[in-house]
């Protein structure tokens, strides 16, 4: 019956875009714990929700806002939290980019990019990461992040203006496309 | 338009965008325009293009972080979980009032009479379901619901969910109640006496009360022992009623209460395989809850019983 097909297409959901929202939130979250939490919830949220769907929807994308959502929501709780920690005068640890796993895996210039996009403010790096990683259109990120495709774009050249400052000169002439620098 | 050449800060969006291969052919323009007089916006398009080469690389690595293998069977865990808790329901304007219809992956698990649309969720809230509103997926039940309230059909054969029944005795008394057929109605000692616990009555009346698929499980085909239409839906027996004349029963009453019309439904006595009319032998000395009751012939005969032998109701018919 109708019921048991919805779940069976659910389960295709999950098997289709959990993989990409996971790693789009290990990207935009601080610690691996994180995106796993993040994206379980984005899930259990869609679960509920997707009944309610309009048929012909962008899956994709709505995955994304809600992810997105909850990243925003987790990042303002979190910042109190650090706030209330740094008043009493503990550790700020938000530069734990990912496990010692993942860092071997990545090349040098992708660790420098990482660490820079990590700094960026929340809103640009969520939009950078929706546009050069994910390579949603603007609009869908406008959705996602609440504003117009317009202000999405700009989010992304803000982020663009600050990784290629941050990176200095780039050595433009032994970097290939793909090919590791230094 | 003007052709005067940008300057180095107006044209950076222009550089980053053209960088992208995302430039409308006007920003191209510019570009081209600023840059061949300007040999550090020329480094810097040269530099932008390098960031994207690099971001093309990010997005073919790896994450930061431990994958999402672990998470998934996580999830998976997680949904396994909430799919068996979680009640989708719809909230539709039926000629009964606005009634409330939830349903677990595993069946119905909740028929509701709402005082008001603006009321949903009281009993949802209630035994730890977790709940969301999902029209789309319980649409259909309405519609087979509509037409049983229309007298268009007899049956509602949805699964049913009673896991949030309260204990074995609760569901024993449901599953006895919904297997009284259409046109049928039977008293709470009957229902006592059929799942084995004969002096339970007044526990089995309490049950029904709280039956919450009210209608699927049809706990308005069972009446007090001296045929009165008590407690539905709070004290709303005019509910009652409606549902019991809907299938051809026929009480009599008003304000003060309904009863059923004890001499205008065929009998039939404990589990005999034949029905009687009410004139026959001893019936009218027996207790109500000895009995069921058959709104007609066809209905008796539906569920296989012979017309008795000796009243012959085959040939003497109440009138209809």
């Amino acid at each position: 019956m109708g019921r048991v097909m919805a779940d069976q297409a659910f389960e295709a959901v999950v098997a289709v875009h959990h993989a990409e929202i996971h790693r789009y939130l290990a990207r935009v979250t601080r610690r691996p714990s994180d995106a796993d939490d993040l994206s379980q919830e984005t899930f259990l949220r869609a679960f509920r929700a997707h009944g309610a769907l309009p048929p012909g929807s962008n899956v994709r994308a709505w995955l994304f806002t809600i992810a997105t959502n909850l990243c925003r929501n987790h990042w303002r709780s979190e910042a109190r939290r650090r706030r209330a920690h740094e008043a009493m005068g503990s550790r700020d640890e938000r530069h734990d980019a990912g496990g010692p796993e993942g860092e071997a895996v990545l090349e040098q210039a992708n660790i420098r990019v990482t660490e820079v996009v990590g700094a960026l403010p929340l809103k640009q790096r969520l939009a950078f990461t929706m546009r050069k990683i994910h390579e949603l259109e603007y609009a869908e990120i406008g959705e996602s992040l609440g504003c117009s495709g317009e202000s999405a774009r700009a989010h992304v050249f803000q982020a663009l203006r600050k990784i290629r400052r941050a990176l200095g000169d780039l050595a433009i002439a032994p970097l290939g496309a793909g090919e590791p620098r230094a | 338009m003007t052709t005067s050449i940008p300057t180095c800060r107006e044209v950076e969006p222009d550089i980053i965008a053209m960088a992208a291969a995302e430039a409308s052919p006007a920003a191209i323009r510019r570009v081209e325009s600023h840059v061949a007089g300007c040999a550090e916006c020329r480094t810097e398009l040269g530099q932008y293009r390098a960031l994207e080469g690099m971001v093309l690389d990010l997005r073919g690595a790896p994450a930061p972080g431990r994958g999402p293998t672990l998470a998934r069977a996580e999830l998976e865990n997680r949904l396994t979980d909430l799919r068996s808790r979680l009640v989708r329901f719809g909230v539709f304007d039926s000629v009964l009032g606005p009634i409330l219809i939830g349903a677990t992956e595993h069946g119905v698990s909740v028929v509701e009479y709402l005082p008001s649309r603006a009321s949903v969720g009281v009993k949802l809230a209630r035994g730890g379901a977790d709940a969301v509103e999902d029209r789309a997926r319980t649409e259909g039940l309405y519609r087979e619901l509509a037409e049983y309230l229309e007298g268009r059909r007899n049956r509602l054969d949805w699964p049913l969910d009673f896991r949030l029944a309260r204990g074995d005795f609760q569901r024993r008394v449901l599953e006895a109640t919904a297997r009284l057929p259409y046109g049928a109605v039977a008293s709470y000692a009957g229902i006592a006496r059929e799942i084995g616990a004969p002096r339970a009555s007044r526990a089995v009346a309490q049950a029904l009360r709280r039956n919450p698929v009210p209608i699927v499980v049809p706990c308005h085909r069972v009446v007090g022992s001296d045929g009165d239409l008590v407690g539905y839906a709070g004290n709303r027996v005019g509910l009652k009623q409606r549902l019991l004349a809907l299938e051809g029963i026929r009480t009599a009453g008003g304000r003060k209460g309904y009863h059923i019309e004890r001499d205008a439904v065929y009998y039939r006595h404990l589990d005999d395989s034949e029905y009687c009319l009410p004139t026959c032998g001893s019936i009218g000395t027996k207790p109500l809850g000895e009995f069921t009751l058959y709104a007609s012939r066809t209905r008796a005969e539906a569920v296989g019983l012979a017309p008795c032998t000796s009243c012959r109701p085959d040939l003497h018919a109440l009138p209809a």
